[in-house]
């Protein structure tokens, strides 16, 4: 039972938290809607340009850069979501069955995870460089010398190497997420279903897989929205301009551009910036309903 | 419990062991190539260092300032989860245990950073940095970083307070108890396991940001770690690949072995906080 609280302590208790909560959280989605209204390159006084800044974003000079960015958004949530739970169900289903030395295997695959994905991306830009890289070293040596490419100064490869390098950090994740799914199926289904005489193969998709798919779904939502806060990984391997010519550029390099300068861009504005931020929030707003309800209804029940 | 057969297990053990050296064999790679010359390590790419060159380990922490960034990073993570644990714990407490209108809708609201485009609406941060002069300072992080850990952080010890029983603190409220004491000695020391899986999952989190420092932080003395090595990269060592490599290993190998000493607490932490 909920007991009565005193007016003070309840403000105790709930009022620092929600003041810095609302002012550092909240509030910036809200104040973006606001300064995208306005032209603004960060100091001085601001004019308010209506529509003006989401007409350049979207039909203007700026939409070319925009659509490509956000196309590019969405192939990185395609590719990471299907690489990532697919590879990450497998590998996690491995770990769980009946081999030894699991323990040792749920440490290694989540090491990368512990470093920031920023050094991460420089780490494999060395690796990854067309000339002593030892990515290339590496394929000569085997024979496959053929193979060798300038993995991230190519139009074509760029992008599928930086989602590589992505997943290398990020798979570990997912594979103990999903792996603490599919530990909670309970043990009698299985047993019940050996009995029955069923293969691996229909015992992982009769019962595990559905049994885990709340799993999925979550991280399905969630690979949506972080999907669309990459930064750190492209700007490490390919520069705040996205490059080779835009190949790897996504919303938040875009978005860093047009409001905190970098070079090349064709305009810099605090209210440009805002404007991609409204827009992306407008995008992943209904995908974030529905997580944050699903969170809290499972948490109250 | 999945069983395989003779023949899957075989190929279950290859493929472990295929994807554990593709995760382990780059950080292989950079240890050796941090001690090599920069011609051994354009020459001959596999194999060990003619001459160990422990200077090139002087030379990155001394040009890329990793003492500096080690102790920045350490403030700001340590006083951030201090933070968040201990606003968040109280949030958190008011909405399970507290009789008052809108509790749920509170609890709704405080979730929505969950799932925010948290970098992309750094624009009025910004200017509420500029405005309270907390532009480069670690303050203005530490406050960045306690707001946006609140979220996660509430959610979990709602839900771990939510299956605490009532009963001590019922009989410690008819003693007479303010509800901040019942707080402070009687929930606070039974919600010790979700303390911890808070504290190490706001850490590893604000330990591993780049994008705020990048924005906020522009004098070398108040670099993160992450900024520190970045320095290495777009300075004139750009080409230095040893020291490069030397100034990676110096930021990533503490906290690889810190993780393998602790994984189990770590992955503990992480799998109750993502799918609880």
């Amino acid at each position: 039972m909920r007991r009565k609280v005193k007016l003070r302590y309840l403000l105790i208790f709930i009022l620092p938290s929600l003041v810095l909560y609302s002012l550092f959280v909240i509030y910036p989605i809200i104040g973006s809607l606001f300064i995208s209204f306005y032209k603004w390159p960060g100091v001085g006084p601001m004019t308010f340009i209506g529509f003006d800044n989401f007409r350049s974003l979207f039909v203007g000079y700026f939409s070319s850069q925009l659509w490509n960015a956000f196309y590019h958004n969405i192939m990185f949530f395609f590719f990471t979501s299907i690489l990532e739970l697919g590879l990450g169900f497998f590998i996690a289903l491995v770990i769980a069955s009946n081999i030894k030395g699991g323990n040792y295997f749920k440490t290694i695959v989540y090491i990368p995870n512990m470093i920031p994905m920023v050094l991460v991306g420089f780490l494999w830009g060395l690796f990854l460089n067309p000339q002593i890289g030892f990515i290339n070293e590496f394929l000569k040596i085997i024979g496959l010398g053929s193979l060798v490419q300038p993995w991230l100064g190519s139009m074509s490869l760029a992008f599928p190497t930086v989602i590589a390098v992505n997943i290398w950090r990020n798979l570990g994740f997912y594979v103990l997420v999903l792996l603490a799914a599919i530990i909670n199926v309970p043990n009698e289904l299985l047993e019940a279903a050996y009995i029955d005489g069923a293969s691996a193969w229909n015992v992982v998709w009769k019962i595990i897989f559905p049994l885990s798919f709340a799993t999925f779904r979550t991280l399905l939502l969630l690979l949506f929205i972080w999907s669309f806060n990459v930064f750190d990984i492209v700007y490490a391997l390919e520069g705040a301009q996205g490059g080779p010519a835009g190949a790897t550029d996504v919303l938040g390099t875009l978005f860093y551009r047009t409001a905190f300068g970098g070079l090349g861009s064709g305009a810099t504005g605090m209210g440009l910036g805002a404007a991609v931020t409204v827009f992306i929030f407008a995008i992943i707003f209904p995908v974030s309903v529905i997580y944050v309800y699903s969170v809290e209804k499972r948490s109250s029940s | 419990m999945l069983r395989l057969n003779y023949a899957q297990k075989l190929f279950a053990y290859l493929l472990l062991i295929i994807y554990a050296v593709i995760i382990i064999f780059p950080f292989f790679v950079m240890i050796i190539d941090s001690f090599k010359t920069m011609a051994d390590l354009y020459l001959r790419p596999f194999s060990l260092p003619i001459s160990w060159i422990y200077q090139n380990y002087i030379t990155a922490w001394q040009t890329a300032n990793i003492g500096t960034g080690y102790i920045n990073s350490i403030i700001i993570a340590s006083s951030s989860v201090l933070i968040v644990v201990i606003l968040s714990s109280m949030l958190a407490y008011a909405i399970s245990r507290f009789k008052f209108p809108f509790y749920r809708q509170l609890f709704i609201y405080s979730l929505l950073g969950l799932a925010l485009p948290a970098n992309l609406a750094v624009i009025p941060i910004y200017i509420l940095m500029n405005k309270f002069h907390l532009i480069n300072s670690l303050i203005g992080l530490i406050i960045i970083y306690s707001a946006t850990g609140i979220s996660f952080s509430t959610f979990l010890f709602k839900n771990f307070i939510d299956a605490v029983p009532l009963e001590i603190e019922e009989s410690a409220k008819i003693d007479g108890a303010s509800d901040l004491r019942i707080y402070g000695s009687i929930v606070l020391p039974l919600i010790r396991p979700a303390i911890s899986v808070v504290a190490i999952v706001n850490f590893v989190g604000i330990w591993n940001d780049f994008f705020y420092p990048l924005i906020f932080i522009n004098s070398q003395s108040k670099f993160t770690i992450t900024l520190s090595v970045l320095t290495m990269f777009q300075g004139e060592y750009t080409t230095s690949w040893s020291l490069l490599f030397a100034g990676l290993s110096l930021s990533i190998i503490p906290m690889i072995i810190i993780f393998v000493s602790f994984s189990k607490q770590f992955i503990a932490g992480i799998t109750q906080g993502a799918i609880k």
